[in-house]
């Protein structure tokens, strides 16, 4: 058979993983900064682009989209061209690819400073940036499978399976739920409202952890980890079983995220046994790589890289067992709202994520610039730097987790709370300070690690053009009577990725459908309305200020939640919630029923400085509020969305609007002159007033008139 | 082979399902508690399940042990001995657990009448759990004791013969199933990407056996939820845990001092209490009445003017249910009847100190009820427990005793 000579595209590789490196610094200070403001407000310098309600978000799409993106694109570009044994498809797409997605990483990083967000964890680009990203991924995609149709091999290997589940899960999950209605260039408000708001958000904020930080990372895991410890993969038949199993179950899993909240009981359910069952599949994929090292443990003690991947490895598996733990319903009672899950999540991230990329870089940089290493002897103190960092980081968060949570529950015996929110933050204090150096070590060591590289990129020369060669593939496939029946759909990579779909969207529709259909799931509540032009603008504004990543809006069915902020949230109130903002993180007290609790003034003064009215509060200042002006135009674009999102508004509302907000506004301002503030009604500060003071007041009112 | 597998599988399922079963059973009868909120229940439970994951875990262990072409060259008759074990012990587990599931119906109706409970939980589960444990752990006993006696015999086996070439420990590989390094070119698939290579090990019998447990956990757990009904939705276990603190206080309460209401509050007059009212006042009140009560976003405190009344009493109901319409916080969930009972005697010690930058007077003219009402600050203060609260002194006597001590 003849064979024929290609070459490998290993310029893609390398931008890619300059970007990874590049993102990654940053991705890591900016998580810094925001962690070192949970203890010192002031490091935002009261500016509103490096307040936490806004770094928040801007750390996290960093560090998963910007840096862990990068850093699959750079492995998927190695290693497919190599087990395919052909290069990628098309040199621009590769290229469009490439830059596409990095002026997707600027322009979100842009927007999210300057507030422009939809509000939806991990999902709060807005919508010109997601169509951007569709195009593309489907870029991505298309120079994937352009790639697999030209292949001189015959049988995708498992990382290209997972390579394909990934492409088409995390197509679904970003196309459905970011479907939006926009208002402006870059204010749109979620097609969802109320509980599908938050079913469709935690199904794909649950999924992106499973197809963007997980899938994705095996595939590379299933490449370079055999290939740097020069072992066999231990098990084919264990890498069928769990792939299909994880990618089926994963998605079921995401109303783990929404334990004791307003979604139906059912759905909760599913949430917390798909979690149970997945610890089996997600285990499978650290056994299949703990065990390729079977005979090669020598091997992991001198081989930097590798010792990397295996702290890696151990720390998915640490991860996905606390991950099942965790959505049992009576540990998530304890965990949920605390900084145990940011522990959780930075195991899994720093660990996982953080630890896989580092050991490939430490491989393939070498590889790439034909030299060794600059210096074994840093990446050596880089590996250990970064496990103390992580150390560092997750036992405090566990500690503070668990204390927070405790204190929240606390009763004295005569059945009041034992503390003030505030006495829980004030104690959280010194646990925020140890994060943040388990932190700061984490960044060194990955600055280490960039000076090593770039040391060694500047004694290498880079290996530009890469041959190889194989045969042709000609003529049908003979199966062999032996061959596993698994063979087949290996050499269809078009039936892989259908199959894969299918399997994957299985969960999300039984979830969905009912919730979207049948009324009893959320129960009308007659008393609920529509909010205000005024509340409506007082919201965008608790939006773009990223209220919802220190403040939930949801009181959990418990004595210490409804003694704390009132009766548990209902289904029925979030009806008119596009987005929703039951929040993940209370770093701050619930807000769920915090109209009324505070006279205007209150808020006035706490928004301008929160230490005068809380003594010992880490929330930021906000004295732009009081100065800004409300942009009151676009109260018609907005109340006008509303209405076509099926808000009750009446007929032509949107004429009337403004001179109801001005009207509402006057209200305000003059209740707060009778405490002594002069404000003008027009400034921002006056609309999220009214919006704070309407928050879970529907039902207060319904409650109040039961009792007469 | 698989024949075997579906039998373990099955022995464990009945395992499982045997608690479950029986606690559906008695609930029929008995509505009033449920098992799953039961502690010891529950800890009896996840025993139970735990010893048979491990009990299933060593057997299977013992079986590759047993099974081994290695052993069954060398020591063909002995290997017969260890596998007839094994199926002793599983027909033995079967055996004893068809059995109690048996008497089970019987002893069910002769318990129906004792009300005695242990730990919350009736006699019959109670001791029928414990049963199954001691079984559990008998079983297990057995197991291990012919586990050590075959890994001796293996060791032996191996030390007379190739001694020095084995690099990985018998249990190690009897935990994966795995063919030894040194055999693994028969398991070697024909693939080669990019020089990887695949092995084709048998799926490690803890996590095939693990994956069939969560599924049995996963059903199990939505039959009980959300078939029967047996388990509590949370707006269920909301109302239960209502109910319980309710007693939990009511039974404190009628043993405490505390129990005070608007109602029988007294004027307090022990200056340890206005000590004490004082330092709640500081932490709670300052943020909104002023440090010295003169009134900043909430109305003034030292005036004669009160929006709310000024007795004792009405000071109370105001802290205890507030105002919310107006901005007063309900401090009932907050502070106990004695703390806010102790910070209305404080704030009824304000009168007329005349904070700096007092705030205007709101409300009504407010009387005590017999007092004529006095326009002299200084005799109001002489007269209310002669306390003197300075804004200075206020802030310097964060630590408690001073003012009250004056």
């Amino acid at each position: 058979m003849e064979l024929q000579k290609f070459q490998y595209d290993n310029k893609t590789v390398k931008m890619f993983a300059y970007a990874t490196i590049l993102w990654g610094l940053v991705g890591m200070l900016v998580g810094l900064i925001a962690a070192i403001q949970l203890y010192l407000p002031a490091a935002n310098m009261s500016l509103p682009y490096t307040t936490f309600g806004r770094l928040r978000p801007l750390h996290t799409n960093a560090v998963i989209f910007a840096f862990v993106g990068n850093g699959i694109f750079m492995g998927v570009y190695y290693s497919l061209q190599r087990l395919l044994k052909a290069r990628m498809f098309s040199d621009l797409l590769s290229k469009i690819h490439f830059w596409g997605w990095q002026l997707i990483i600027v322009l979100a990083a842009a927007t999210l400073i300057m507030g422009k967000t939809t509000g939806k964890e991990y999902a709060e680009l807005e919508w010109p940036i997601d169509i951007l990203i569709t195009l593309v991924w489907v870029v991505f995609g298309w120079n994937m499978f352009g790639t697999i149709i030209r292949r001189r091999e015959r049988h995708l290997y498992v990382a290209i399976w997972f390579y394909i589940a990934t492409f088409v899960t995390v197509a679904m999950l970003h196309i459905v739920n970011s479907i939006e209605i926009p208002v402006s260039f870059w204010k749109s408000y979620s097609w969802y409202a109320g509980v599908q708001d938050a079913l469709v958000q935690w199904w794909y904020g649950h999924n992106a952890v499973a197809f963007f930080l997980t899938t994705p990372y095996l595939g590379l895991m299933y490449y370079f980890l055999p290939k740097i410890a020069q072992r066999p993969v231990y098990s084919y038949r264990l890498s069928i079983i769990h792939f299909w199993a994880l990618i089926f179950l994963y998605i079921w899993a995401g109303p783990h995220h929404l334990l004791y909240t307003s979604v139906p009981d059912w759905a909760q359910s599913l949430g917390v046994v798909f979690s149970v069952m997945l610890i089996a599949p997600s285990w499978g994929g650290m056994i299949n790589g703990l065990l390729t090292l079977r005979g090669a443990w020598d091997r992991v003690r001198d081989n930097v890289g590798l010792k990397f991947l295996v702290v890696a490895v151990t720390a998915y598996g640490m991860a996905t067992f606390e991950g099942p733990m965790l959505s049992l319903k009576n540990v998530n009672a304890v965990a949920h709202y605390t900084d145990w899950i940011v522990a959780h999540v930075h195991v899994g991230a720093l660990g996982w994520n953080g630890f896989m990329t580092f050991g490939i870089l430490y491989w393939l940089i070498p590889r790439l610039f034909q030299t060794k290493l600059y210096s074994e002897k840093l990446a050596n103190m880089h590996f250990w730097i970064g496990t103390l960092g992580i150390v560092l980081y997750a036992v405090p968060m566990y500690w503070a987790g668990f204390m927070q949570s405790s204190m929240w529950k606390d009763f004295t015996p005569e059945g009041q709370l034992k503390w003030q929110f505030m006495d829980t933050v004030t104690k959280m204090i010194p646990f925020y300070i140890a994060r943040s150096v388990g932190g700061a070590l984490f960044l060194v060591g990955a600055i280490l690690m960039t000076y090593n590289l770039i040391k060694t990129i500047k004694v290498g020369t880079f290996l530009e053009i890469e041959e190889d060669q194989a045969p042709a593939l000609v003529g049908e496939y003979q199966s062999h009577s032996k061959d596993h029946w698994h063979r087949w759909i290996e050499r269809k990579p078009i039936q892989l990725m259908i199959v894969s779909l299918v399997v994957v969207a299985i969960g999300g529709l039984i979830e969905f459908v009912p919730v979207f259909l049948v009324k009893s799931n959320i129960p009308t509540i007659v008393s609920v309305k529509p909010y205000t032009p005024l509340e409506l603008q007082g919201r965008d504004i608790y939006i773009r200020e990223g209220c919802y990543t220190c403040h939930s809006q949801m009181v959990r069915p418990f004595r210490s939640e409804t003694a704390r902020y009132g009766e548990y949230s209902k289904a029925g109130e979030f009806v008119y919630d596009h987005p929703f903002q039951w929040g993940s993180k209370r770093t701050g007290p619930d807000l769920a029923r915090e109209g009324g609790k505070y006279p205007d003034s209150w808020h006035y003064n706490h928004m301008l400085d929160p230490t005068s009215m809380s003594p010992g509060s880490v929330m930021p200042t906000y004295p732009w509020l009081l100065e800004d002006q409300l942009d009151a135009n676009s109260t018609i674009a907005k109340i006008k969305a509303m209405k076509r999102l099926g808000v009750p508004y009446p007929e032509g509302y949107e004429n009337n609007a403004i001179k109801d907000m001005e009207a509402q506004a006057k209200e305000i301002a003059a209740n707060l002159k009778k405490d002594g503030i002069e404000t003008l009604p027009d400034r921002e500060i006056v609309a999220l007033i009214s919006y704070l003071q309407r928050l879970g007041k529907d039902i207060k009112a319904e409650g109040l008139k039961a009792q007469k | 082979m698989l024949m075997n597998n579906f039998n373990k599988l099955k022995t464990l399922a009945v395992a499982m399902l045997i608690p479950a079963v029986s606690f559906c059973q008695e609930q029929a009868t008995k509505e009033s508690s449920s098992y799953f909120s039961n502690v010891l229940f529950l800890t009896l439970l996840a025993t139970i399940i735990i010893l048979a994951v491990v009990i299933s875990a060593f057997s299977s262990v013992f079986k590759n042990i047993a099974d081994s072409d290695y052993l069954t060259t060398k020591y063909n008759n002995k290997k017969d001995d260890q596998s007839s074990t094994t199926r002793n012990v599983s027909s033995i587990i079967l055996l004893l657990l068809s059995l109690s599931m048996f008497s089970q119906e019987k002893v069910a109706a002769i318990v129906k009448v004792d009300d005695g409970r242990i730990g919350g939980l009736d006699q019959f589960t109670f001791y029928f759990m414990a049963t199954i444990i001691l079984i559990e752990l008998i079983v297990l006993a057995l197991i291990i004791y012919q586990f050590n006696y075959l890994v001796k015999t293996v060791t032996a086996v191996e030390t007379t013969t190739k001694a020095t070439k084995i690099t990985e420990s018998k249990i190690m590989m009897s935990l994966t199933d795995a063919v030894a390094i040194e055999e693994e070119d028969s398991i070697m698939l024909d693939h080669d990407y990019d020089g990887i290579k695949e092995l084709d090990n048998n799926l490690p019998p803890w996590w095939k056996y693990g994956f069939y447990l969560t599924i049995v956990v996963a059903i199990v757990y939505l039959i009980n939820y959300h078939v029967i009904g047996t388990g509590d939705l949370q707006g269920k276990e909301y109302e239960k845990e209502i109910a319980q603190a309710k007693l939990e206080v009511d039974e404190f309460m009628k043993t405490s001092a505390n129990n005070v209401d608007e109602n029988t509050v007294k004027l307090l007059t022990e200056a340890t209490d206005i000590a004490t009212g004082k330092d709640l006042y500081i932490v709670n009140c300052v943020a909104c009445h002023g440090k010295g009560g003169e009134g900043t976003v909430g109305p003034n405190l030292t005036d004669d003017y009160w929006l709310h009344g000024a007795s004792i009493q009405d000071l109370f109901k105001t802290l205890k249910y507030g105002w919310v319409e107006k901005g007063m916080k309900a401090w009932k969930e907050d502070l106990s009847p004695m703390q806010m009972a102790q910070i209305a005697s404080f704030i009824k010690t304000l009168k007329g100190t005349n904070p700096p930058n007092p705030k205007a007077p709101q409300g009504d003219l407010y009387t005590e009820a017999g007092v004529a009402p006095i326009s002299d600050s200084t005799v109001v203060a002489s007269d209310s427990l002669n306390i003197q609260i300075k804004a200075d002194s206020l802030k310097a006597a964060a630590s408690a005793t001073v003012a009250a001590k004056k």
